[in-house]
């Protein structure tokens, strides 16, 4: 900084320095010239008139003031060197090359530390980390100048800005970006990547398949959540294979953004969990009560019962998608894959579904083959997935009509199919279906619901590297359908990774251990 | 030896009720307390079969009466199976220590006594196989 800040006449030092010492040089001689003659003349050596003293004197004092002046230029050289190296370091304009450190006549005087000197310490007034000092040859000072004033102004800018090398290591990165300088004085990007979408993953994905390519994650956090000082950032990635700056990193700081939400969401999850209080009590009251009332109640009174049961099951489902919906968004739900059955799965919920359909009217018919292969999920999640799409089926149909789920494999996946003949949707309708809180104009006012069921369970099928979709027909119903993993095509990833829950018994979200699997 | 004794912590009067009432009825012998604190001094005195446990409590958390029973270099309570009952889903640093400490972890909201009663009948089953 201080280099920029010198007046603008550095260049204008030199020619007024160098015009006043030979002025000087020549006066000295001149005055040396005339001391002489006049001792000469004084000691009677010659006469005054003697050409020949007049001659050995001119003579002497032109070979005395071309020694002097070759002497001065090469005592000034140096200076003359590190100052031309200082007017390009300032940025002033000047037909003069830089003077470059690797000449062979500066690694002959040993100047060349020093000019290195200069210039390494011009670019880390520059920088806010020096990281990268100028390697380039031939002209390192004009790039040093460049890089100060873009530099400069990236510093001032809020968002972090991030240059990787081709070995990932940080070749730039300005203020605003989260690094730190970790224990091996290296600098380290502070993002914390959610599950397996990290920029190493996508580094190594373009180093093998990509030759440009760009990326973005949204809420990346730099810190845990508890951690004071916590920031959120968009993180856009561009990728040029073989360039000096292979990677560059945009980080857009959005923690004003998503802490309000983040905060929402807290609310939310809390909200969610105490509404369970009661939940608990209502199922367990009603199973309690329908058992020890058995032989009392009439038929009707049984159905009333039922009908109970079934609502208090829907309000638990919902529960469970509102809490997943907050994991989700927040980048807090897991997954614990684990090779399962279609068949097995379902029949975690199959008495409630088969509750809820016979007390709304509807033929609810589940088959799957036998021969399917097992899948890779977890089954408390899928089974809220299926749980979902069911209860849609008998939203979106009409008394007495019939709703089928079945399943496939197809290609490496199993694919779960739930079809209703119900009032079906328009396609423009279709294409927004999986959007948070996206209710259709027509099911706003004839359907009750939030939005979230299928928001969610696209969520947690797409966690599972599943995919979910829809088919559908005006006035004819629509066939969702859910797609999971074969185990068999992703059980080499499983196993190398968590095992922490062999051994466990799912229950729900809970779980019961096995203990003639854990003995110890 | 299939599970006879059990301690239930809870705070909650509505639902410490419910398991009472039906695990009483179901021929289990049960004892009740509402907080933190007494549910450890109880615990540690009276060899119980079996503990429900609940997470939120005054005085004294569920994790903590599970990890001062158990965490240490003895088990205090080596004939006891626990079961964790709740209905805030743990954090997964909670979730590591109580898969070390407990038998069962459940949601409650998504058990009923009925099914609470199936859950006992299974730790037994598991108990007598191994």
């Amino acid at each position: 900084m201080a280099v920029n800040q010198m007046p603008k006449q550095i260049r204008d030092f030199w020619p007024q320095f160098k015009t006043g010492a030979m002025l000087r040089i020549f006066g000295l001689h001149i005055v040396l010239a005339a001391l002489l003659s006049i001792g000469l003349i004084a000691s009677g050596a010659f006469d005054i008139t003697s050409i020949i003293m007049w001659l050995i004197i001119a003579l002497s004092a032109i070979i005395s003031s071309t020694i002097s002046l070759a002497v001065f230029a090469y005592a000034s050289r140096p200076a003359k060197d590190l100052l031309s190296a200082v007017i390009h370091i300032s940025g002033e304009p000047t037909d003069s090359t830089p003077p470059n450190p690797n000449d062979a006549r500066f690694e002959k005087n040993g100047l060349k530390t020093a000019l290195q000197t200069l210039y390494e310490l011009s670019s880390k007034t520059t920088e806010s980390r020096p990281i990268d000092t100028p390697t380039s040859p031939n002209s390192p000072a004009p790039i040093a100048s460049a890089r100060s004033a873009v530099e400069t102004a990236l510093n001032a800018i809020a968002s972090g800005f991030v240059i990787l090398h081709h070995d990932r290591s940080i070749a730039y990165s300005n203020k605003s970006a989260p690094v730190h300088i970790n224990a091996d004085s290296v600098p380290v990007l502070n993002l914390l990547f959610n599950g397996t979408d990290t920029l190493d993953a996508w580094l190594d994905d373009c180093e093998q398949h990509a030759v440009h390519a760009e990326h973005i994650w949204t809420r990346i956090p730099d810190r845990l959540p508890d951690e004071e000082g916590r920031r959120l950032y968009d993180v856009l990635a561009s990728y040029d294979k073989g360039a000096e700056n292979e990677t560059i990193l945009t980080l857009v700081d959005r923690t004003a953004t998503y802490e309000v939400s983040e905060q929402e969401l807290d609310f939310i999850a809390f909200a969610a969990h105490e509404l369970r209080g009661p939940i608990t009590v209502i199922r367990g009251y009603l199973d309690v009560l329908e058992e020890e009332l058995g032989d009392v109640l009439q038929d009707d009174q049984h159905e009333l019962f039922r009908r109970l049961t079934v609502s208090a099951n829907r309000l638990s489902g919902y529960i469970n998608n509102i809490l997943n919906t907050s994991r989700y968004d927040r980048r807090h739900l897991k997954v614990h894959l684990a090779e399962d059955t279609i068949a097995n799965i379902y029949d975690t919920i199959r008495d409630d579904m088969a509750l809820r359909a016979s007390s709304q009217n509807r033929l609810l018919s589940v088959s799957f083959p036998s021969d399917l292969p097992t899948v890779a999920a977890d089954r408390a999640s899928v089974s809220e997935v299926l749980g979902n799409l069911i209860d849609n089926a008998i939203k979106y149909s009409n008394e007495g009509g019939a709703i089928n789920v079945t399943a496939s494999a197809r290609g490496d996946f199993v694919e779960v199919a739930v079809e209703d003949h119900g009032i079906g949707m328009p396609g423009n309708v279709v294409s927004n279906l999986f959007q948070k809180f996206y209710r259709s104009h027509r099911s706003r006012e004839t359907v009750a619901g939030t939005g979230i069921g299928l928001y969610i369970s696209k969520g947690i099928i797409e966690s599972h590297g599943g995919t979910i979709s829809v088919r559908s027909e005006e006035g004819k119903g629509s066939t969702f359908t859910a797609s999971l993993p074969i185990y068999a095509t992703v059980a080499d990833k499983l196993n190398s990774g968590d095992n922490s829950n062999e051994g466990l018994i799912e229950h729900g979200n809970g779980w019961i251990k096995n203990h003639s699997m854990y003995r110890s | 030896m299939a599970i006879h004794t059990i301690l239930c912590i809870e705070d909650d009067r509505f639902i410490g009720e419910m398991y009472v009432r039906s695990l009483k009825k179901a021929g289990y012998e049960v004892d009740w307390v509402v907080d933190g604190n007494d549910g450890l001094i109880t615990a540690r005195n009276k060899p119980y079969d079996l503990i429900l446990l609940d997470v939120m409590l005054p005085e004294r958390r569920g994790t903590e009466i599970l990890a001062a029973l158990r965490g240490g270099a003895e088990d205090l309570i080596p004939n006891t199976k626990v079961i964790v009952l709740t209905n805030f889903e743990q954090d997964d640093e909670s979730r590591v220590t109580m898969q070390k400490h407990a038998d069962a972890y459940l949601i409650k909201a998504e058990i009923t006594p009925k099914k609470l009663i199936e859950v006992i009948a299974q730790l037994d089953a598991i108990a007598a196989k191994s």
